[in-house]
């Protein structure tokens, strides 16, 4: 579960900003919270919408992007204060990425109150029409004289008040799930995303047929592409196109670019196709997304890319089928974005795990041994995926009576992951 | 004559609340003088080591102090004041306490039909903070509700109840600040208080 977590203080001496770094780091087994910063937005006004901006669309991706949302706000006069009611309005404008999101009021202040009454101001502002973010009921979180509340090392002191926190929490991981669940329509909003490649992009090649085995022979005339010794400008470098493939077909690993128009435009051809991990072959480059899988990966296609696409996450991991205890081959999909932050593409690339493994074992003289504590599920990747693995994997099924005999360890890890 | 400080509680170019303070403005002139105050320039409040606040926040402070009361036009955003409001009402309780036992009298006016009532009621609760302790005029709601056609183009008031019921609501606060005068009691107990409040130590 992922969240992100502002404080509402813009104070360089936060202890709003505090409790939330506690909580992400104390909390960190069970959830994933990205802290961010309001620092830079501007004072709200109508007459001079920025919300197209980078600052606001950063964090209108992140709210977006995650699953429920963690304010932390101190109180000025009564209130909240002003930077956060800013951001809020920002926030409910022309943009609404706080809309239907579940959202967690914790607050600290200086003295007893532990700001009860802007917490009171902050859930009447989250439910109004603009904002319509669903705050978790009842149950707060007033830390009070917060000045004696943690140790130096910037954690609470006090049992309770952490075991406290930590019910809460769990309520609202529940209350999470249950919002995000009401609003089915955005749980099928995946099956929207294009494979066909029908939405160009403004880096798209257009009027050359993406099928073309000589696809990038035809958008090379077509952009007056350089090659050869041309120098090509990067950040941060100065290549030719010679040495830039040079470069790329010697990494160690299979890379794959897909554009944000799900075209597959480029991979570093490191051998020929039936030798690599994941087969490559040139006359596939300018397909669409739909002409290099089969039918039954389809849905994952679209359930990756729209995770990524929509920043739900930024990179996706899944081991693929075939892997074995001298193989563990993992295909991995990280989201790329542009200086604006606006999604780019996927950068996929694929790697065998077990050389690595292999020979870390070897310079360290050690050796693997099963976990007799082990509650992986070695199927997480692909499963997250929404892939149909079921099965509650026992990764340890084929090592439990010799755990010291290293060649028995056989995790399967392949179950699930439809995609190749 | 009385002499208000009305503060235009929105940052907009284009405000009605601007536009109601300009027409009690006009209306009230032969009763008080009403100067308008515009807050849209003020930054977002921050606090510093040095407790810095900006040169307009404190003449703006000054004219308050300098007043025998306080007109507050608000705007609502997300059912509650705007942040520039909130902000300008931080900048003025910030080492500086303009608002202490000064009159107040509210006014709101919004497109929709409900004119600013959540705003309003939030906005009581802060200027009753200890670092502001308005007396806010009790039993008074003036809220100009589909405020985009309440005025005609000579920027007056077209429905008479409307008008009726503001000039009522004026005549109050011109007692509320003759009776506020007499009830100075606690003043100077307030406002050794406002300035030793501090919303970080309270000790």
């Amino acid at each position: 579960m992922k969240l992100v977590g502002i404080a509402g203080s813009i104070a360089e001496q936060s202890y709003n900003r505090m409790l939330l770094k506690f909580i992400a780091a104390h909390f960190s087994d069970q959830v994933d919270v990205e802290i961010l910063d309001i620092n830079d937005i501007p004072m709200f006004n109508q007459d001079n919408d920025i919300s197209q901006g980078d600052a606001l669309q950063y964090i209108a991706r992140k709210i977006e992007g995650a699953d429920g949302v963690i304010l932390a706000t101190p109180e000025h006069n009564h209130t909240v204060p002003a930077a956060l009611k800013s951001l809020i309005e920002w926030l409910s404008y022309s943009i609404h990425p706080l809309d239907g999101k579940p959202v967690w009021i914790v607050g600290a202040s200086y003295y007893t109150q532990g700001s009860s009454r802007a917490q009171l101001h902050l859930r009447q502002i989250l439910e109004s029409p603009g904002v319509g973010a669903i705050s978790l009921p009842g149950n707060e979180v007033l830390l009070g004289n917060v000045k004696e509340a943690f140790d130096a090392d910037g954690n609470l002191k006090d049992e309770g008040t952490i075991n406290f926190i930590h019910s809460t929490l769990n309520k609202f991981l529940k209350f999470v799930k249950l919002i995000n669940h009401v609003d089915q329509e955005d749980d099928d909003a995946w099956k929207n995303e294009d494979l066909e490649a029908n939405h160009p992009v403004d880096t798209s090649v257009t009027n050359v047929d993406k099928n073309a085995k000589d696809w990038v022979e035809q958008a090379a005339v077509k952009t007056n592409a350089v090659d050869g010794k041309a120098y090509v400008k990067l950040d941060r470098g100065l290549l030719t196109v010679d040495q830039l493939n040079w470069f790329l077909k010697t990494m160690p690993i299979e890379l794959t670019y897909v554009d944000d128009n799900n075209q597959f435009i480029y991979y570093n051809k490191t051998m020929e196709g039936k030798k690599m991990l994941a087969s490559r072959t040139p006359d596939q480059v300018g397909d669409k997304m739909t002409d290099v899988h089969p039918p039954r990966a389809i849905p994952n296609v679209k359930r990756v890319i729209h995770q990524l696409r929509t920043g739900q996450k930024d990179l996706v991991a899944m081991p693929v089928p075939g892997n074995n205890a001298t193989k563990h081959v993992m295909h991995y999909y990280k989201a790329m974005h542009d200086e604006d932050g606006s999604y780019r593409g996927v950068n996929e690339w694929v790697l065998d795990l077990w050389p690595i493994v292999s020979s870390y074992l070897k310079m360290t003289g050690k050796m693997l041994v099963d976990d007799p504590n082990n509650q992986v599920d070695a199927n997480a990747g692909a499963s997250q995926a929404g892939a149909a693995a079921s099965a509650d994997t026992d990764a340890s099924a084929g090592a439990s009576e010799s755990a010291e005999e290293t060649e028995t360890v056989d995790v399967d890890a392949n179950s699930g992951a439809s995609e190749s | 004559m009385k002499k208000f400080i009305a503060i235009v509680g929105s940052n907009s170019k284009n405000s009605t609340n601007r536009n109601l303070l300009k027409y009690m403005q006009k209306h009230f002139k032969s009763e008080a003088d009403i100067q308008l105050a515009e807050i849209k320039d003020l930054p977002i409040f921050k606090k510093s080591p040095e407790k810095t606040v900006p040169e307009y926040a404190i003449e703006l402070a000054n004219d308050i102090e300098a007043a025998d009361g306080v007109i507050i036009g608000t705007p609502e955003y997300d059912h509650s004041i705007p942040a520039a409001l909130s902000s300008a009402l931080a900048w003025l309780s910030y080492g500086q306490h303009p608002f202490v036992d000064k009159p107040v009298m509210i006014t709101g006016a919004s497109y929709g039909s409900l004119g600013s009532s959540r705003a309003q009621s939030q906005l009581r609760q802060i200027l009753d903070s200890p670092e502001i302790k308005a007396r806010i005029m009790p039993s008074s709601e003036f809220l100009l509700g589909h405020s985009l056609e309440a005025f005609d183009d000579d920027g007056n008031l077209k429905d008479d109840d409307t008008i009726k019921q503001l000039e009522g609501l004026f005549e109050d606060f011109l007692k509320f600040v003759a009776i506020s005068e007499q009830l100075g009691g606690a003043t100077a107990a307030n406002m050794e208080e406002a300035r030793n409040f501090n919303w970080e130590d309270n000790k």
